[in-house]
């Protein structure tokens, strides 16, 4: 804002923001490009690639993931340590299972810049399966973003009066 | 004391009342005039759809919509009392299976025998939306392939492609 001190604006643009995101009922690919984008720094104008100015970026709720489609059984994951018989295939709900955490963090591990600064940038986002965050990280949370799903809403949560106002397409 | 009722022309509700005073039963039939309903927008249609213009713009998450065409206990009603066309029907069909997959219809299951407790489940439900293909049924893809020969993770329904959209982006099934 131009009303700031100068010092105080100069804070404001190169200081490192803690950002929230829920991710109940999300797809995981949309939220971890959010989170790539906002570790790397690109959604400030003042970005440049050697410039360490990524944001850290909490998320919650990964137990609550929702995949489109039948990925939770058809998407797998692979890996290999390379000592002979150690290819390992893991089916998304197997991950998920032994790690609530494990499909977010490879998925915005895959979106970050294959270079040095993805290990740093990977520092800086922290996972939690539900929504209990410890103390320290909630006293520096400044915003939370947007869901980018609209959750859609269960018969059980439209009111009677919503019920009855929808026109009977049809008598019997 | 049992009343039943009858729709006349869909003008007027035909009441039956039955009354029993000791041995003798008085049936008295009332006629009582239907509140007034709003008219679909376009009446000279078969099917219920198009008669209220929503051909190509209803999806898996409106279940207030979709709950008119199914039973208590989530199955699809026939063709022939709903008055739905073929390829309607299906797609209504396709948005109901998807709703069921996502969770969006808790209350319509198929009732549980009497005194059957259910076992208590391990791990909770995984969270789905456009699920195509039900949970059982799908196989792991262990080989994708190169990019001109990818095996794609299906997403949607074909069927709901004409859907009005109003993105400039396509609609993207295969992922």
């Amino acid at each position: 804002m131009s009303s700031f001190s100068r010092s105080a604006q100069q804070w404001a643009t190169f200081a490192r923001s803690w950002l929230l995101i829920d991710a109940r009922m999300q797809p995981p690919g949309k939220i971890a490009s959010m989170c790539s984008v906002r570790l790397q720094g690109k959604h400030k104008p003042i970005y440049h690639p050697l410039s360490d100015i990524g944001d850290h970026v909490v998320v919650m709720n990964t137990r609550h993931i929702a995949f489109s489609g039948n990925k939770w059984e058809q998407k797998v994951y692979s890996s290999h340590t390379g000592y002979p018989g150690s290819f390992k295939q893991l089916t998304a709900t197997q991950m998920h299972r032994k790690d609530p955490t494990a499909i977010i963090k490879l998925a915005v591990y895959g979106m970050l810049p294959k270079n040095l600064t993805r290990r740093t940038m990977m520092q800086r986002l922290h996972l939690f399966p539900d929504d209990v965050l410890p103390e320290d990280i909630l006293k520096n949370l400044t915003e939370e973003l947007p869901q980018p799903r609209e959750i859609p809403r269960k018969l059980s949560e439209y009111t009677q009066e919503e019920r009855d106002a929808f026109p009977m397409l049809w008598t019997p | 004391m049992m009343s039943f009722c009858v729709t006349l022309l869909d003008k007027q509700y035909y009441l039956m009342v039955e009354k029993k005073d000791g041995k003798t039963t008085v049936i008295e039939g009332v006629i009582e005039p239907i509140s007034e309903r709003p008219q679909p927008p376009n009446p000279t249609a078969s099917c219920p759809i198009y008669r209220w213009n929503l051909q190509n713009k209803y999806n898996y998450t409106d279940v207030l919509l979709l709950r008119q065409f199914i039973r208590s206990d989530g199955g699809m009603l026939p063709r022939r009392i709903t008055g739905l066309c073929a390829q309607e029907h299906t797609k209504i069909a396709i948005c109901v299976q998807m709703a069921h997959r996502a969770g969006l219809l808790p209350d319509h299951k198929p009732p549980l025998p009497d005194g059957h407790v259910p076992k208590p489940k391990p791990n909770p439900p995984l969270n789905r939306y456009l699920t195509r293909y039900s949970v059982k049924s799908v196989r792991p893809i262990y080989k994708t392939g190169l990019k001109w020969c990818k095996k794609r993770m299906s997403v949607g329904h074909p069927a709901l492609k004409n859907n009005v959209r109003y993105s400039p982006k396509p609609l993207y099934i295969k992922h």
